[in-house]
This record gives C-alpha cells, sequence and structure tokens, in this order.
C-alpha cells in the first residue's frame, strides 16, 4: 500500500521546499515591514482601516492591524493562506489524475494490479507533503523574524493556525481533485479548480452579514478563521472537522466518479 | 482457460462505432496478431480488455477474469504486462525510479536480464529520452514481473531495425517460455515474422481469424515474367489474375516497331495471381519465356483484399482491383 503516495511524495518534496521558502519570504516581508507601518499611526485602526473600503474589509475579514497578530492574520494568512495556497493546492490536485490521463501515463499506471479508487486515494494523499512541509518550515521563520522585530507570538496560537490550515489546504485539493477527474484536460481541470475555488471564497466572504450568509456554509473558507485563532486564542475544532468531513466527501465522490469512467 | 475472451464486444461512442460485435478467442502460449489500419479499432479493443473502457455491450475476460468487475481485472492485472502504442511515464523521475515503482506495485522477478536486452538509460530523466528509449523501457517494465499475458499495442514503432530483430526474437523465446503475446500492428512484415494466428479487424468489425499461413495462402502468388516476344493480353485472361501491370519493349531492332500493338500485347509483367497455377503454366507454354518468378504474395496484398484501397493511409492506384471495395475509415 501507498507506494504512489510514497513516489509521487518524493516527487514534490523539492517543489514543496521551494514554495515553502516563498512563503517564508512572504512572511519576513510582512513582519518585518510591521513596526514602521504601526508607528507611522497613532491609532492604525482608526486612521488605516478607514481608508479602505468596507467590502475589502469584510472580504479578507479584517478585524484589527493594531497588533503583529491582526495584522499577519489579514497580510499573511488570510492573503497567503486562505487565497494563494488555497488556490495553489487546489491547481495542484488538478493536475494528478487529468494530467496523468491526459499524458496517457495512466494507461500503464492502471495496467497494474492497483484499483482505480486506490489510485485517486493515493495520489490525492502525496499532496499531504507540500501541505505539510510549508506549515512546517513557515511557523518557524514566523516565531524567529517575529521574535527578531521584537513583537514576540503565542507560539500556540501560531502552531494552531498552521495546524488548523492543513484541514482546510486539503479541503481546496479536495475541490482540485474532484475537477481533475472530471475535467477531460489539465488545463481545463485547473481552471474548473481555481475559479470554484476562488468563486467559494468570493460568496463566503461577500455573503457574510447578508440574509444569504447560510449559503457561504458550504465555502471550507468559512471553517478557518485566521483572526480568531490569532486574536482571540479561540480554536475551532468543529470547523476542522467539517474541512475533514468535506475532504472526505470530495475524495470518495473523485474515487467513484473515476471508477465509472472511461479512459480515453 | 484461454487467455482473452471476446464475446460480442461493442463500443459505441454515439457518432463512431469503434468495435462492433467484436468475438474471438486467444488461446495460451500463441501470439496473436491483431491486425488493422489506423483507426479499425485495435485500440478501442485493447482498451476494453485492460478496463479502461466500459464496453456499451458484450463481454471481455482476462485470464478468465471478466473486465468490467474491478476485483477480478485486478486479480487478472496481476498476471498481465501491457505496453501501450505511445508509452508514457513520469517525466520528472528517471528510468531507475520508474523501474522501483513498479517493482514495488507488481514485483520485479527479471528486470536485470531485461535490461541487457532493452537498454535504457536509466539514470537519465525520462523528459531526456528519445521515443525509443522511452519504449524500451516500456518494454522492461512490461515484462519485469514475469506475466503470463503481455499486450502490446504497436510494439515496434520508435524502434530502430537492430531493436526490432531483438525484439521478434525476445517474443519467440517469451513464447517458448509459455508466455501468451496478443499484440496489435498496421505493419505486416512484424505479424507475419511473429504470429501464430492474426485477426484482422475493419471499421470496427473483425473480418477474420486465421492461422497466419492460411491468410497466406489464401493470398495467393505475385508472379512476374519475361518474354523474348509480345504475348497477347488474351492469354491472361483467367481467373485469379489481379492487378495486372504489363508493358511492352519490342527492342530498337525490331522490323514491324511502326505497328502500335502496346494495348494488346505485353512482353513484360507482374501480377497476383489466386487461381490454379496449372492453368497458368498451360496458358503460359507456348511462349518463350526469359525470366518468370512465382513468389508467395507479401501480406500487405492480404491486407488490400480485406482493406480496399487504403493501407497506412496510402492510397492504391492499381487498376482491376476486385471485389475489394474501398472505405476510409475514422479514426478512433
Amino acid at each position: 500500500m501507498f507506494e504512489l503516495t510514497r513516489y509521487d511524495g518524493r516527487h514534490r518534496l523539492k517543489g514543496s521546499v521551494y514554495l515553502s521558502i516563498a512563503m517564508s519570504l512572504l512572511a519576513v516581508i510582512v513582519i518585518w515591514i510591521y513596526p514602521s507601518f504601526s508607528g507611522s499611526f497613532e491609532d492604525v485602526d482608526e486612521e488605516f482601516l478607514q481608508a479602505y473600503p468596507d467590502q475589502i474589509i469584510q472580504m479578507f475579514n479584517i478585524q484589527t492591524m493594531a497588533s503583529l497578530e491582526g495584522f499577519l492574520a489579514f497580510e499573511l494568512y488570510v492573503f497567503g493562506w486562505i487565497i494563494l495556497l488555497g488556490l495553489y493546492l487546489a491547481y495542484l490536485a488538478a493536475g494528478t489524475i487529468a494530467g496523468d490521463v491526459e499524458r496517457g501515463r495512466m494507461d500503464i499506471l492502471l495496467s497494474m494490479p492497483i484499483s482505480r479508487a486506490r489510485t485517486v486515494g493515493e495520489k490525492f494523499a502525496s499532496l499531504g507533503v507540500p501541505i505539510v512541509v510549508v506549515n512546517v518550515i513557515t511557523p518557524v521563520v514566523v516565531y524567529v523574524t517575529a521574535l527578531l522585530v521584537g513583537e514576540p507570538l503565542s507560539a500556540a496560537d501560531l502552531a494552531a493556525v498552521h495546524l488548523l490550515s492543513i484541514p482546510y489546504l486539503f479541503a481546496c485539493a479536495g475541490i482540485g481533485l474532484l475537477a481533475s477527474v472530471v475535467g477531460d484536460r489539465t488545463s481545463i481541470a485547473q481552471r474548473i479548480a481555481l475559479g470554484v475555488t476562488f468563486g467559494l471564497f468570493m460568496l463566503e466572504s461577500l455573503l457574510s452579514g447578508t440574509d444569504y450568509e447560510a449559503i457561504g456554509a458550504i465555502a471550507p473558507m468559512r471553517y478557518f478563521d485566521p483572526n480568531e485563532i490569532l486574536l482571540e486564542s479561540t480554536y475551532d475544532l468543529v470547523g476542522a472537522g467539517v474541512l475533514i468531513a468535506m475532504t472526505v466527501a470530495c475524495v470518495v465522490v473523485s474515487q467513484l466518479w473515476f471508477r465509472r469512467r472511461d479512459i480515453q | 482457460m484461454a487467455a482473452i475472451e471476446l464475446e460480442g464486444l461493442t463500443k459505441d461512442y454515439g457518432e463512431v462505432l469503434a468495435n462492433d460485435d467484436v468475438t474471438f478467442t486467444v488461446e495460451r502460449g500463441e501470439i496473436f496478431g491483431y491486425l488493422g489500419p489506423n483507426g479499425a479499432g485495435k485500440t478501442t479493443t485493447i482498451r476494453t480488455v485492460l478496463g479502461l473502457l466500459s464496453p456499451t455491450d458484450g463481454s471481455a475476460r482476462l485470464l478468465g477474469h471478466d473486465v468490467t468487475n474491478e476485483g477480478e481485472l485486478i486479480e487478472a492485472k496481476r498476471r498481465l504486462g501491457y505496453l501501450p502504442d505511445s508509452p508514457a511515464f513520469d517525466e520528472t523521475a528517471t528510468g531507475r525510479e520508474i523501474l522501483e515503482l513498479h517493482a514495488s506495485i507488481k514485483g520485479d522477478e527479471r528486470s536485470d536480464e531485461l535490461l541487457e536486452l532493452f537498454d535504457p538509460p536509466l539514470d537519465r530523466p525520462v523528459r531526456d529520452y528519445s521515443h525509443g528509449n522511452v519504449r524500451k523501457l516500456g518494454l522492461v517494465t512490461t515484462f519485469m514481473h514475469e506475466p503470463e499475458l503481455v499486450i502490446l499495442d504497436e510494439p515496434t514503432g520508435g524502434l530502430d531495425p537492430l531493436m526490432q530483430h531483438r525484439f521478434a526474437e525476445f517474443l519467440r523465446d517469451e513464447r517458448e517460455r509459455g508466455v501468451t503475446v496478443f499484440f496489435s500492428s498496421h505493419i505486416l512484415g512484424e505479424v507475419r515474422r511473429l504470429c501464430d494466428r492474426v485477426g484482422i479487424i475493419r471499421n470496427g468489425r473483425l473480418v477474420t481469424v486465421e492461422p497466419v499461413e492460411s491468410l497466406l495462402d489464401r493470398s495467393g502468388k505475385v508472379v512476374r515474367l519475361r518474354a523474348a516476344d509480345p504475348i497477347p493480353y488474351d492469354a491472361l485472361e483467367i481467373d485469379g489474375v489481379h492487378d495486372l501491370e504489363a508493358t511492352l519493349d519490342r527492342g530498337a531492332d525490331s522490323e514491324d516497331s511502326a505497328r502500335d500493338d502496346s494495348k494488346s500485347a505485353f512482353t513484360e509483367c507482374t501480377f497476383t495471381f489466386t487461381g490454379d497455377v496449372n492453368a497458368l503454366l498451360e496458358r503460359l507454354r507456348e511462349y518463350t519465356l526469359l525470366d518468370l518468378s512465382i513468389e508467395e504474395a507479401p501480406l500487405e496484398d492480404v491486407f488490400m483484399r480485406f482493406y480496399g484501397g487504403e493501407v497506412d493511409g496510402e492510397e492504391s492506384t492499381a487498376a482491376g482491383r476486385q471485389g475489394t471495395p474501398t472505405e476510409v475509415t475514422d479514426d478512433v
């Protein structure tokens, strides 16, 4: 078991380290500019947030910029994790099955004694490599950089925000996986994955506070809130559970779909 | 229990009927050639047998297992090797990594021996491989776990002549070891060199399944003759003469060179003959021949008889072909 996961995972390792370096750089820049940013306002929230349109504040769920935690929650976690990494994982997952089918690699893979469901499951599991690596390397960089600029962060909250982002990123990958088994071509699957993931983000953030807020419940973004973790030390374990359930549902539906389809 | 059993196998894509009621059996221990022009439906049959496509109708059994049942299919695949027409591997991986993956899933009994025979550059990434090298790697992955049955889709495309020869030798040895080989091809020379039996498919329908020799018998002979004096065309008006091509060469010093009889007589000709050889010799006895050869017709001609004017996209221009309707097939 897990031969395909091990094989794919090994091949994802190098890219995952590069991804972590990129995200760490983003983190370092955000933390590094924070002291000079906060030093240039008497009251950041009063003066700075007024300058943003309400829609943007709502979309990015900006709570406060008066502390490094609030600043990080927006600049790094909402923007970097929920949007950028979420989209990236959906995109990566969309390339898994569709890419192998399109390039003809699936033929040889499936000529081996391995079920289609297992193929889908193992390939999906290999996405755990970038998800875990980026969430192990980056928090260390964030913690150390925050210490260096004299704005120490709670290690527990920092660990929690990264830990709880793992089910979120898996859920985004699950959306990509669905697109990957449904789409005939990699480029189409990737476009579907990016479109759906970004659409869900918009849906969730724009509908919150309206009568239609309930519709946003289908979006993974509802169940991972960096602000709440970093500012209030509240860990939404139920939300994490919902994300895991969403991931499992995406994988199972993908497996059922892939079992039935013709591989041209 | 046969190696492959197809019963009324049909794959309907709506606009194309890729396989129409295909029924045949591949016995254990034989090399079975599946012959047809590009787009005839060979690959569709193979992909259905492998469970990559689900049949619209009919059934397929692989080593006794129903291929539409995934559990049974996996059992069959433990003892199966498959090489697609254009094999593709993870391009970022090296050949060695690919072999390790295959070994971890299906086992490795003899990759060392195979690597001596087909020698892909194992330490280079597949992205740097030539087509031939990808195919060599594919041959190693196909045979490394000692399969009982191998399915090869157009196996020699991309191999150089030396490697093709080596491959043919290798397949014969495999048959001696009891391996069943099913391969598709549109190259007749290959089928003729290797196969025990051949199934011919055209426009998705199986035309015939025959031992390869009986197909050669049926195809007849190629006759070439050169005569000292012109022979009238009437002399060859007997049953079984096809594709007659003749020229008249009376020589420069001929006395009656002014007479135009090129429409009625010839001195040199080539034709395919499917009739009785004795009848032909009886006809020719009264003429003085400079040369005569009667050879087995190439399998290409057998192919023409089944497929009409189209072989590998090449239009036949021969006139007088009999009983061979021309149809153009769609790519499937």
